[in-house]
């Protein structure tokens, strides 16, 4: 469909002996838009800042369009990016900045006009050409840094958590304003966030990142529905995440008893990760159900209710509309398509038991990932 | 309760500044008004003023020459500061501020001693059988006295001001196609612009008044206005005539800081 623009190959970066990318391997397609996600200190903003020409790679290449362009400095790259808190010219008014990059490239007085006004109509700030930069709001000087990138026609442009500081109901405009803007004009946007949800709803493509890692690549349904291991599971969306073992194709063993499931290609008695999201749970009466356990939490989540149940000691996390209150004892049903079978990983064991749950679990992914060098 | 105990503290500082900074500038005003022998009031020091013109052009010139001098060196000195670690742009502040630590008479009295006809430079130029120089009484030697003695004060504010730059403006510029020339120019430049002003103001403003380094270093041509001053009070014994100068010399100052500020306000929130 598209071809390639953006190629890693082998990429690592050390900062003092610290290893900080390790083996990235990544192609990106014309028009794509592709998230970098994962936790802070993952990787996702030096990645970013290397196709941006800001840091040299320890040792890997990085092509766009087919060249090398390690050693191109930024100013030479068809890139362009919207900076974390956005870096906006605080001695330029509106105007002016979003003018910058057309009046370095010396285009003709007339066309920078025009180009800044249409840009001033995308990003919905027309009548703010003088304001200075210091007298908007975060939603505007937002806008401006994505107008003041965007009014180059790069091919590609990077956003380093451009929403990170907004609050969330002008995350959720912007997050459709940005996907309007990227299909309306055509260009490849590589994003970088620590908000899943964010990437969930924006993103093509999404690479999941930890430890300087790719964990997983794949279209935003596959990653949640099928995701690669402990982490991935973890960190899109939430998992109970339970030791299982395969006893052939199609039929699982996890708390003494046998599933059927959906997965195959692995070997006979294989250890496993097994997934199960709090979502697909199907709650029935206790002597209904595969399993039998007991409430020991509830909190309502305007949606829905979270409820905590006990399992021969193991916690899990269900997702249901109904109230079950604290200390009831509830069967819980799954379908074979509800189970999702992993590889065992270094991350295995690291995630999905909810014994520690608190119901400020999922702000605590938010807030954890800010900047990052 | 909070009020009256502000009021209670600052009372000394009320005090000092009325004892000693508004009175003795009425003193001036008034001395510059009244005739040196009746004490009655009169314009005649004012109008006197117009034979010094002169000379303050002359105080205006070297300071100015003085200041410009100050900012070429200074900038690269200051971006240089800036941008090193943390604890290097301690170091290099330190060197900086040292020579002030100095007494400002032995500095220049130093240079006497390095510039003067029988002083150290001309000495190793005869040694070396070259001819001697007249480095002294000349108005570089006053320019090379003034450079030399407040060079930091535009050195402190210049690096105070860019060591405060975001980095990601500069990569910002470069982002958007800039050189590293045309962000200096575009970007870092705009941005030091508090930083120079304030730098020429503290520069100007102590130069413009100096006596010692022109008696010192200059010559009978290199008068400036602070050495007509000291001469008229303590030679001349026509304080009112000084103090007539003095008078149109604070003017000057207070104009002059006020066209800085001005240029730089605009720039002020920037900064802050």
């Amino acid at each position: 469909m598209s071809k390639e623009l953006i190629r890693l190959r082998d990429l690592t970066m050390e900062f003092d002996g610290e290893r900080i990318l390790d083996g990235i391997n990544l192609y990106i397609n014309d028009h794509e838009f592709l998230t970098l996600l994962g936790p802070s200190g993952c990787g996702k903003t030096t990645t970013l800042r290397i196709i941006g020409g800001f840091l040299t790679p320890t040792s890997g290449t990085v092509t766009f369009d087919g060249k090398r362009i390690n050693d191109v400095p930024p100013y030479e790259r068809q890139i362009n990016t919207v900076f974390q808190r956005y870096a906006l010219f605080p001695h330029l008014d509106v105007y002016d900045n979003i003018a910058f990059g057309l009046r370095v490239n010396k285009v003709p007085k007339d066309e920078i006009d025009r180009r800044v006004h249409e840009m001033l109509e995308v990003v919905s700030l027309k009548g703010y050409e003088h304001r200075r930069i210091n007298n908007l709001s975060g939603g505007q000087q937002q806008r401006v840094a994505i107008a003041r990138a965007l009014v180059n026609r790069p091919k590609v442009l990077l956003l380093d958590e451009p929403l990170g500081a907004l609050d969330l109901r002008l995350r959720k405009d912007m997050q459709n304003e940005l996907k309007r803007i990227q299909q309306a004009m055509g260009i490849t946007f590589i994003y970088v966030t620590h908000d899943q949800e964010e990437a969930l709803s924006m993103s093509d493509t999404i690479v999941v990142m930890d430890k300087g890692r790719i964990q997983q690549i794949g279209k935003p349904e596959d990653i949640y529905n099928e995701p690669k291991n402990a982490f991935v599971a973890d960190f899109i969306g939430e998992s109970n995440i339970l030791d299982g073992v395969m006893l052939s194709d199609y039929k699982v063993k996890f708390f003494g008893r046998v599933f059927d499931c959906v997965d195959k290609g692995f070997a006979p008695n294989e250890p496993v990760d097994v997934v199960i999201r709090p979502e697909d749970i199907d709650i029935v009466p206790p002597q209904q159900g595969h399993l039998v356990g007991t409430v020991t939490s509830v909190t309502f989540k305007g949606l829905n209710y979270d409820i905590i149940v006990e399992f021969k000691g193991f916690k899990w996390l269900i997702q249901t509309t109904d109230y079950h209150g604290e200390g009831s004892t509830i069967g819980i049903r799954l379908n074979p398509e509800d189970i999702h079978i992993m590889k065992k990983s270094e991350y295995s064991g690291m995630f999905g038991d909810y014994s520690s749950y608190s119901a400020e679990y999922d702000e605590l992914t938010e807030d954890a990932g800010d900047e990052e060098e | 309760m909070k009020k009256n105990n502000s009021i209670l503290l600052s009372t000394p500082y009320i005090l000092w500044m009325v004892a000693f900074t508004l009175i003795p500038l009425g003193v001036v005003g008034y001395y510059a008004l009244t005739d040196p022998d009746t004490g009655v009031f009169t314009w005649s020091n004012i109008r006197e003023l117009g034979t010094y013109l002169p000379v303050f052009g002359q105080s205006i010139m070297y300071s100015l020459v003085s200041a410009l001098i100050c900012l070429i060196l200074g900038y690269p000195v200051a971006y240089y500061i800036a941008h090193r670690g943390a604890v290097m742009q301690k170091i290099l502040y330190m060197l900086v501020m040292l020579p002030m630590c100095m007494s400002f008479l032995l500095r220049t009295l130093a240079w006497v001693g390095l510039l003067q006809d029988t002083g150290i430079i001309n000495n190793l130029l005869a040694a070396v059988g070259l001819p001697r120089l007249q480095l002294i009484r000349t108005p570089a030697a006053v320019v090379l006295g003034m450079v030399y003695n407040y060079l930091p004060y535009m050195i402190l504010p210049l690096y105070s001001t860019i060591v405060k730059i975001d980095h990601r403006l500069i990569e910002a510029a470069e982002d958007l196609g800039c050189t590293p020339a045309e962000t200096f120019r575009k970007v870092t430049l705009p941005l030091s612009m508090p930083g120079i002003l304030s730098g020429l103001t503290m520069v100007f403003v102590p130069a413009v008044s100096t006596f010692y380094i022109s008696q010192k270093l200059g010559g009978a041509d290199t008068v400036l206005i602070g050495d007509v001053i000291e001469r008229l009070y303590k030679q001349g014994n026509n304080a009112n005539l000084g103090a007539a100068l003095s008078l149109l010399l604070m003017i000057l100052v207070f104009v002059c800081t006020g066209i800085m500020n001005r240029l730089g306000g605009d720039e002020e929130a920037v900064v802050v």
